[in-house]
Order: structure tokens, then sequence, then C-alpha cells
């Protein structure tokens, strides 16, 4: 098969965790709350994904139960950001790290480890999937199909909703949110909630769908580049999902030069991710400054008491 | 994996640690009744390394009729294998086995804290009287799992999903190339390394995209057994690595390198449990003979006479008449690596970073 279009066809299903992970880390954001688990929340998403499905042999359930699960999981987050104020970045680094333990730990004591499932079928509509060159992208999985659409919705929530414009309110400057009334620890709550969902199933697709089985930390480091995605796109989940794309590009090449016996120096092939990761930052940061969309608030707990 | 590399500097460790030991004349005797205790990097059923050793502890049991001890998931960090070890020594063990190459440090300090107790490490790279490391010769089954692979492919076409450009991953890259010939003069070998021990994902990009640019066996030297059900999923073969794939892809494995530890171990704790034990300088590094590793051939896709052909080979390595690296060998770029009657050496054999011709790889 030729070598680029066996690439394009690659690159939804490299870009497709990071952009799932990167829009449930904006809309957690976007809230004021700083969000470091994701690499925590996207390990219990893919066991969760796997186990349910080696359990119940269904697909659809195997993934809303990994967004139920890395939701429940984030409670414990929600609770010591929200109720005990501790720091966030803090408490989104221990959140990594018990999600580390605790999916290992599971997945061995239930067995999950190792265990190929078969995934979900391609949908190729007709005709598309027979262009040249660009036909790989349309032979996927439906969940690659429905994310433009998520990525809509969500889209049209954040900046076009009244709830959408509270959510940011909330993340802008919470005085002014409570002083009209808008509770906003009940917005930041919900966020964290709707925002781990997504994460979850960015690591459910990984495992369930991409990989077909679980291993302790498969997600190897994919959740922390979501974080970083999230900030060279500017908390804007159009840009993020560029991101991705890009990261899908170079992640989905990376295996087909090597394959195709082209001869580059090895270890400059490994470290190409991070070297882009690097200019991208740049190349933003140099762009426009002062137009940062950094939600106002983010990081800072809020306390009514300290209203001014 | 981390633990499995034993990288030229740690063979330049390895001498240092060795003058220590290398004029001990009398051997190590244990006092007391043999107690044995491993300790493991990883979980016992990861499906492949640690999998490996706790199929050994079971046989070892019954062999040798002692109970052993162990201890699961001890990472390779001095402030986790310290309380693990000691509280194994307390409860009475006077033999530890480790499983790990980020052991060695800590097994040396352990093994002059504690002279009176034997410990062993797999894949280690420290050595003294009472302690040994040992690591297989892997490019010996691999070898024979490169004639399998030829054997079972139809267009010569091989790909293989390595590891990191370790000496350890391209002695088996090499090995497997020198095999595949032996079947399919031929025969080419094209390697994607992930840069990772353990990451499915990548694993399964490297497997996906080897064989849409038509390899139609796969080989691995990676710690999950992904490369082979992908393989399996394309309808396409593939060679196991640690244990015997069939368990995961019955279709697609046609030949797996095996770890048999218990063959060592068995007679090495025999030998210690007799007494006067000696260690070696440079520690065990085990031929197929010695019970390093061994082949699960054959899967489908082999024939009865190329069977028989790779068996053949097997019993050579096992006698010693066949020596994987023996020359003449030249590199791709033409490099004399072995004169026709010489044996490539073990330093030069860990330090491996060249590729003989046939093998398809990044720089």
């Amino acid at each position: 098969m030729d070598i680029i279009s066996s690439w394009i066809g690659n690159i939804p299903e490299f870009a497709l965790p990071f952009a799932l992970a990167a829009l449930g880390l904006i809309i957690i954001e976007r809230s004021g709350v700083l969000a470091l688990g994701a690499e925590g929340l996207m390990l219990m998403g893919a066991l969760a994904g796997i186990g349910t499905y080696l359990v119940s042999g269904n697909n659809a359930i195997a993934l809303f139960s990994a967004m139920f699960f890395a939701a429940l999981v984030s409670l414990l987050f929600a609770f010591m950001v929200l109720v005990l104020r501790i720091n966030q970045v803090i408490s989104g680094l221990v959140l990594v790290f018990f999600c580390q333990g605790l999916s290992a730990l599971l997945g061995t004591l239930l067995d999950w480890t190792n265990h190929p499932v078969p995934g979900l079928p391609d949908i190729s509509p007709w005709l598309l999937a027979d262009l040249p060159l660009i036909g790989g992208l349309f032979r996927q999985n439906i969940v690659v199909y429905l994310t433009p659409l998520v990525f809509l919705l969500s889209g049209w929530f954040l900046f076009r909703s009244v709830p959408g414009l509270r959510l940011r309110a909330v993340g802008e400057n919470p005085q002014a949110a409570d002083s009209v009334g808008i509770p906003v620890i009940g917005y930041r709550l919900l966020a964290i909630l709707a925002g781990s969902a997504l994460i979850g199933l960015a690591g459910a697709y990984i495992s369930v769908l991409s990989t077909k089985m679980w291993i302790a930390n498969m997600i190897g480091g994919r959740g922390w580049i979501a974080v970083a995605l999230v900030i060279f796109a500017r908390w804007s989940p159009w840009k993020a999902l560029a991101g991705a794309v890009l990261f899908g590009c170079i992640e989905a090449l990376i295996p087909q030069l090597a394959a195709s016996g082209i001869r580059l120096p090895q270890y400059f092939v490994f470290m190409t991710p991070y070297a882009v990761t690097l200019a991208v930052m740049i190349w933003v940061a140099a762009g426009k400054s002062g137009t940062s969309s950094q939600p106002g608030a983010l990081g800072l707990p809020y306390v009514r008491e300290e209203r001014t | 994996m981390k633990k499995m590399i034993l990288s030229a500097v740690a063979l330049l460790a390895g001498f240092a640690v060795s003058f220590t030991a290398a004029h001990a004349e009398e051997g190590f005797t244990l006092k007391g009744p043999m107690k044995i205790a491993m300790l493991y990097i990883s979980p016992r059923n990861d499906g492949g390394w640690t999998q490996a050793f706790d199929e050994a502890r079971l046989k070892l049991e019954k062999e040798l009729g002692t109970k052993i001890q162990y201890v699961e998931n001890v990472p390779e960090t001095a402030s986790a294998i310290r309380p693990a070890a000691k509280r194994l020594i307390q409860r009475g063990a006077n033999v530890i086995i480790g499983t790990a190459f980020g052991y060695s440090d800590t097994f040396k300090e352990l093994s002059e804290e504690y002279p009176e107790i034997a410990f062993l490490n797999a894949s280690g790279t420290t050595n003294g009287p009472n302690l040994l490391s040992f690591y297989g010769r892997t490019y010996e089954s691999q070898y024979l799992c490169g004639m399998a692979a030829a054997a079972a492919s139809d267009t010569g076409k091989l790909g293989f999903v390595a590891a990191n450009p370790f000496g350890v991953v391209n002695w088996t890259i090499n090995a497997y190339e020198l095999g595949a010939k032996t079947m399919n003069p031929d025969a080419t070998l094209t390697v994607v390394y992930t840069g990772a021990w353990n990451d499915p994902t990548k694993e399964r990009a490297a497997t996906q995209a080897l064989i849409d640019q038509g390899a139609d066996v796969i080989g691995q030297h990676v710690d999950t057994p992904t490369p082979q059900i992908v393989a399996q999923e394309n309808g396409v073969k593939g060679t196991g690595h640690h244990r015997d794939f069939r368990e995961f892809a019955p279709q697609a494995t046609v030949c797996s390198s095996v770890w048999v530890w218990d063959r060592f171990l068995a007679s090495e704790l025999k030998k210690l449990a007799a007494g006067n034990w000696i260690t070696k300088p440079y520690g065990a590094l085990l031929s197929m003979g010695e019970g390093g590793t061994d082949i699960a051939c054959c899967g489908p896709g082999v024939d009865d006479a190329e069977k028989a052909k790779i068996m053949a080979a097997r019993e050579q390595i096992m006698n010693g008449s066949l020596q994987v690296y023996a020359g003449p060998i030249t590199d791709r770029d033409g490099t004399v690596r072995a004169k026709a009657g010489e044996v490539i050496g073990d330093g030069d054999l860990w330090s491996m970073d060249w590729f003989i011709d046939g093998v398809i790889t990044q720089q």
C-alpha cells in the first residue's frame, strides 16, 4: 500500500485520544479548575472500558462505563479542590499517581491484562472510502465520525449557550459570577464530571478500539501531551483539535517511515513529537502576546467569604 | 525493558566489580537448609518476563521439593528492594533471586551486608562471592525463530518490532536475519523501533505499518504480545518473545523465543545447596544448552521438512556445534565484524550497534 495513503488513514486513530482528552481538559479549565490529572483519568477509562467489554461483550456499554468510572474517580479530585481547597497542581498530580496504582492493581487482580478485544468495525461511506490518497480517512469506526460532532456541540455549549457563558464566567471571575447568583462550586463540579467523562472516553478509545487490550500504564504519557495541547491551543476547542491532528500526523508517520525503509537517525525520530511541541509553543508564544485567553481564575480556589 | 538491559556501560561496571571476586578460592556454602525467595519486578501474570519466572518457580518447587516465597511489583529502586529483601531474610530465606537489571546495585550492597545469604539476579550486572547475575543468549533462540519466520513467509519480506536500539535488542535482530537467510537467502528484515518496552499502541502501529508495506511475518523484541495479535488480525504470521505467544495468537505465532529459567536455576540451586558454590566474575550468560532460552516451535505455516531443519539447528546450538555469531560476518556497510574461524566475543555482543546485510533499519 502506498505509504502516504496508509499514513493518512492512520491519523484519526492517533489524533482522537488527544482530541477528546484535550476537549475534556478545556471544559474543566474553562471553569477555573486547573486539571493535570488527564493521564490518570485516561488510565481509569482505559481499564474500565476493557473490563466492561470483557464482562459485557458490548462496545457501547464499555465506552459509557469508561466515561462513568472516570467521572466517578474525578469526584475525589473535585472533593479535594472544591471542598478541601487543596492546591490544584498537587491534587492533579496525586490523582495521576493514585490512578496509576489503582488501575495497575485492579487490572492484575481482576485478570484483565493482555486479553485482546475485537474493537469496532470500520464504517466506509460509499465513494468517500475509495477516494485516492485520503480514502483511508473514511475507513474509521463510528467514534471517529462522531468526534467532530462532539466538538461542535461542546463549542456551541461553551460559547453560544447561557450555561456555557456562566461556566466561563465562573472560570474568569467567580466573585462576579457568584454575585449574580451563579452557583460557582456547582458549575465547577459539573465541569469536572463532564470533562473527566470525556477524558475517560479518550482512554477507553485507546484500550478498547485502538490497542484493543489492557496493559498497566498503557497510556504512556499521552495524558500529559493532552495537557500541553490545551495550553498551546489557548483553551480553544478547535485549536486543540488542530493540535491533536498535528500530533496524530507525527505519531502515525513515525512507524510508516521506518517500515518503508527510509533511513533517518533513530533518536531524531523518537524526539520529533516533542520537538514539534516545543516549536509550536514557541510559535504561539511569539505570535500574539497579550491576547491570552487563559481563564482568569484558573488554578485559584473560590472562597465565598473572601468576596470583596 | 530497562531491567533486561545489560548495556556496554553496565558491562564495564561488571569488569570493575569482578576484581573483587576473581580470586575467591573457597566457594560459598549456605548455613542451614536452603530457603528460597524471589523478587518480581511486575505482577506474576504480566504475560511475559515475570510470568516466565513464576512458571519457573512452580517447576522449581516441584523439582527441589521446597516452597519458594515471592514478592510481586518490586520496582527498581533501592528504597523498594531493600525492605522487601530484608523482610524475606528475616523470615529465614537464605537465597534471594531478583528479576531486574535495576536491582543490580542494591543486590551488590545487600550481598556485602549479608555475606551468609546467596543472591542471584536475572539481567543484573553485578557479581560477587555470594552474588551471581544471569541472562540468556536470546540471539540463539531468536535465530531459530528467524528460520521459522522465513519458512512461514511467502514473500521473503519479514518485519520486526523492536523496543530500543540497544545491544541486546540488536543481537536478536541480526540473529533473526541470519537464521532467516538459512531458509531463504533473499529474506529481508525491516525493523521498527518503538522506543518503549511496553507501549501496545506504538507496537500496534508499527506492526500494522510493516504489514501495510508487505511484510508477512512479524518478529518482535518488545514485552507485550501486541505484534502477534495484530499479525493474527491481518491474517499474517509472527514470532513471539518471552513466552509461547500461541496463547494470545494461535493462528499467527509460528515460533516463540521462551525463557526456561527453571533449567538453569534448578541446576544452579542444586550446586548452591551442595556447598562450595563458585560464582562467575562476569555473571552467567547462558546459552540454550545451559537453560537460558529455548523455542516453542512450530506453529502453522512451517512444514515438516522445515521444522526438521529448525530442530536440527536447535540441537546443534544445544550441543555447541552451531555458533550464531561465528565468522565470517560482514555488516551491511562492509566492515568485517568477525573473520572466518572467529566467534564474536561477549563484550562486542553487548555493544552491538551494526546490522548485517538484509536488515533494514533507521540509522
